[in-house]
């Protein structure tokens, strides 16, 4: 109890000092959590994706679509579960800027696929039966206040209405949810029949396939098999796991992600080092004093742990402050960018590592002084004090 | 008023010589101010070069059209018929081949990058001899041009840089069908740089185009006449095209990666904020390390504002050297390094971090502000020591 009170007092001796080292800690911890959140919602379409799930696209990229004969091929193959298709719709509403991912997607076998989307039976149901309704997915409905019922008219920006005009009308026939939070729900969904008769160019193409394997074991031989099975046709296919798939998208918007990254990640632990230099000569300066415990009967090892217990408390202080102002700064956000960047959590695994950095910083601030104390000989510290 | 400038004198050399006394302290001061400028710059220079290449494709003086709310290339289209009623549009130049204007087709297809090996998009851009001329810059670096109607292409310098396989006298192959390199092209380090360009017949052919296009450029007699084109395809029923200049969309473009400079920008401030705590605790620590030097020095008759300007020039050196060491890093680390990124067509831009001097300049007010706020505190205390407590504390 009486080391509690000798630390609180050495903590507290240089009020100003300790405000600034606290805050120093606590602008590092608030920009690693809110990079680290950022980075997370950046990479988190890898992290969901599913380990039996495939994506089939053409060979030459991903923006050209393959024959709608594929799909009942595809179905064919062994080990391929379950089918579903989807094509781009390049959807905005009301102006280009006010981008609303949308698919036009096969309304029987979609939500078959992709399992973690759910959504009361009876809006399903309601879907399905009206060609020219639409399913929203819950984020992207919160951004732009839409409830079941409503009426939207969506713009596309490649293809042209059959009457003319680039926009289609449609009714909100229900909202999906994600099982998870971190499911992406800020897109929207379709009929494929009824956008193919719509449009001007018509036609029997899809843009992708998306498929379920019996066991994630068989993906790679599955995978082959439907690559075989279209070579040197008019449209070659490339399969591969949506995992690869979604990682291989991130990875095009490049090395800049990874620059930026690594940038704010140097400047944190920099900012911990010129933090901790601080704090160690602050113990430093107090050398005489800590003879003078020696002195007064306190054992080394006593001493010791209260230098340690006083460095780590030190860093926790400003450690947690500034996670937990980049939780509310996340909250705060979120809203706002929940239509680029729909995943933008703290979780739990950032604040383990945040934990992990600040117990870091306390040990190695606090073990060079503490060793020193240790050490310490009194005469030779009252005669150099 | 001259005693004050020496006595002020003085105290600075005194103050600076006694900085390896405190040398962590000051190290600390240092490397803070040197991470936060080395930050904005890295980001400013990310912003700059990737503004640079799209910014320095576009003409004033070329009309640019796209289907109606396309915003992009890649997501228009426009077919052979509204081409043809297009090249009669008031203002469009001619030279002894016809009109100048040139319908182009925009297909994404697969390269491996050479930094992750893994698939990225390029484009394939179709284009006619028309067309080339439209690009003043342009220019042939390694071999020759393509020849109409063969499956030969031409890869810009960019694509070189950061694609695999795209060498002089290669194969390249999309899905089915192969083509060979036949040639390098340069457009002065814009955007054009990361495209691949073959003829537009063939591309239509081979990609199922039929006779339709994407975009349409053409060449104006003088950008006044953007306006009469405007007109000229509003006033046409058969025609569903927005008309803006090159330079309009590209910098439209450009504007897409803008946000990194405002992300540069606001990490820079918040992290400048910790860099300045970290500052005033080495010049608070200066000052009271200092308290009996400047204890003696007023006692024996200096003014408070010689210990006032000491600590200010010492917390200004010290971040103006970091500013230095900082910009000195950010140019080696960042300066010229190639990235690419998705650009707003949905292909890959290849860009260079650009470190301009103005850059430069707004790190160093950057270095300053972090020098006068983490001086100006202490400073004040230095100036206001009373005496006495001073020798008292100093003991």
């Amino acid at each position: 109890m009486k080391d509690l009170y000798l630390i609180y007092k050495n903590l507290t001796r240089k009020k100003l000092r300790l405000f600034l080292t606290s805050f120093a800690i606590f602008i590092a911890f608030l920009i690693f959590g809110a990079v680290t959140a950022l980075q997370g919602a950046l990479n988190s379409g890898v992290e969901m994706s599913a380990d039996n799930r495939l994506v089939v696209v053409h060979k030459v990229n991903f923006t050209q679509s393959l024959p709608y004969s594929y799909v009942n091929k595809v179905k064919s193959i062994d080990g391929v579960d379950k089918v579903t298709h989807s094509n781009w719709f390049g959807g905005y509403f009301q102006e280009p800027a006010n981008q609303v991912v949308t698919f036009a997607v096969d309304p029987d076998t979609y939500f078959d696929v992709f399992e973690e989307l759910v959504l009361p039976p009876e809006q399903m149901a309601s879907w399905q039966q009206n060609r020219a309704s639409i399913l929203v997915g819950e984020r992207l409905a919160r951004a732009n206040d839409w409830a079941v019922g409503d009426r939207i008219p969506l713009s596309s920006n490649i293809f042209t209405n059959k009457d003319g005009t680039i926009t289609w009308d449609f009714e909100i026939a229900g909202i999906f949810n994600g099982e998870t939070e971190q499911v992406d729900t800020g897109y929207a969904v379709f009929h494929y029949k009824y956008f193919m008769e719509t449009q001007t160019w018509g036609g029997d193409y899809v843009g992708w396939m998306i498929l379920t394997t019996s066991d994630p074991s068989i993906n790679e031989q599955v995978g082959k098999a439907i690559d075989a099975s279209f070579a040197n046709s008019q449209a070659e296919t490339d399969t591969s796991t949506e995992k690869a798939f979604n990682k291989a998208f991130i990875e095009q918007v490049g090395n800049i992600g990874l620059i930026i990254f690594g940038v704010v990640f140097m400047a944190f632990f920099t900012i911990l080092v010129v933090v901790g230099n601080t704090m160690i000569l602050a113990i430093r300066e107090r050398t005489s004093e800590i003879a003078m415990l020696k002195t007064l009967g306190f054992t080394s090892a006593r001493i010791f742990r209260m230098v340690l217990a006083e460095s780590c408390l030190l860093s926790f202080i400003g450690g947690l402050l500034g996670l937990g102002a980049a939780y509310l700064l996340l909250q705060g956000v979120s809203q706002q960018l929940a239509r680029f960047l729909p995943n933008l959590v703290l979780d739990s695994s950032i604040v383990l590592q945040g934990l992990f950095y600040m117990l870091v910083l306390g040990l190695i601030t606090g073990i060079v002084p503490a060793v020193r104390a240790l050490r310490l000989n009194i005469i030779t510290a009252f005669a150099k004090g | 008023m001259t005693s004050m400038l020496s006595q002020s004198w003085v105290v600075i050399v005194m103050n600076l010589r006694s900085l390896p006394r405190r040398i962590w302290m000051s190290l600390a001061m240092v490397l803070a101010s040197a991470v936060v400028v080395a930050i904005l710059l890295a980001f400013l220079a990310m912003a700059r070069g990737f503004e640079a290449t799209l910014e320095g494709a576009g003409s004033d003086d070329i009309a640019f059209m796209l289907r109606q709310g396309s915003a992009a290339e890649l997501n228009s289209s426009i077919v052979k018929e509204q081409v043809d009623l297009l090249e009669t549009a008031p203002g469009v130049m001619s030279d002894g081949d016809g009109p100048l204007v040139s319908p182009e087709l925009y297909v994404i297809v697969d390269g491996i990058k050479k930094t992750t090996q893994t698939e990225a998009n390029i484009p394939l851009r179709g284009i006619h001899p028309q067309g080339i001329k439209l690009r003043n810059s342009f220019q042939l670096v390694q071999g020759r041009m393509f020849t109409e109607g063969t499956d030969e292409l031409i890869v810009g310098e960019g694509i070189l840089r950061e694609f695999d396989g795209f060498e002089l006298g290669e194969e390249v192959r999309f899905g089915k069908y192969s083509w060979k390199v036949v040639g390098v092209f340069s457009t002065g380090g814009n955007v054009f740089e990361s495209e691949l360009w073959a003829d537009a017949r063939v591309i239509q052919s081979l990609y199922n185009r039929g006779s339709s296009y994407q975009s349409v450029r053409m060449k104006l007699s003088s950008p006044e006449q953007l306006a009469q084109v405007q007109a000229f395809v509003e006033s046409e029923p058969r025609l569903n095209q927005d008309t803006q200049s090159e330079a309009e969309y590209f910098s439209q473009q450009g504007q897409s990666l803008s946000y990194m400079a405002l992300f540069g920008r606001i990490i820079s401030s918040i992290m400048a904020l910790g860099a300045l705590a970290g500052a005033l605790n080495t010049m608070y620590t200066s000052v009271s390390d200092r308290a009996t030097e400047i204890a003696t020095l007023r006692a024996i008759g200096f003014s408070h504002m010689s210990a006032f300007i000491g600590t200010m020039v010492e917390a200004m050196t010290l971040a103006t050297i970091g500013g230095i060491v900082g910009s000195i890093a950010a140019f080696l680390l960042f300066d010229g390094i190639n990235a690419s990124t998705l650009g707003g067509s949905f292909t890959q831009v290849v860009f260079k971090f650009e470190l301009t001097p103005d850059l430069f300049k707004q790190g160093a007010y950057l270095a300053l502000i972090i020098g006068f706020f983490s001086g100006v505190f202490p400073a004040w205390r230095a100036a206001r020591v009373p005496v006495m407590t001073a020798f008292q504390n100093a003991r």
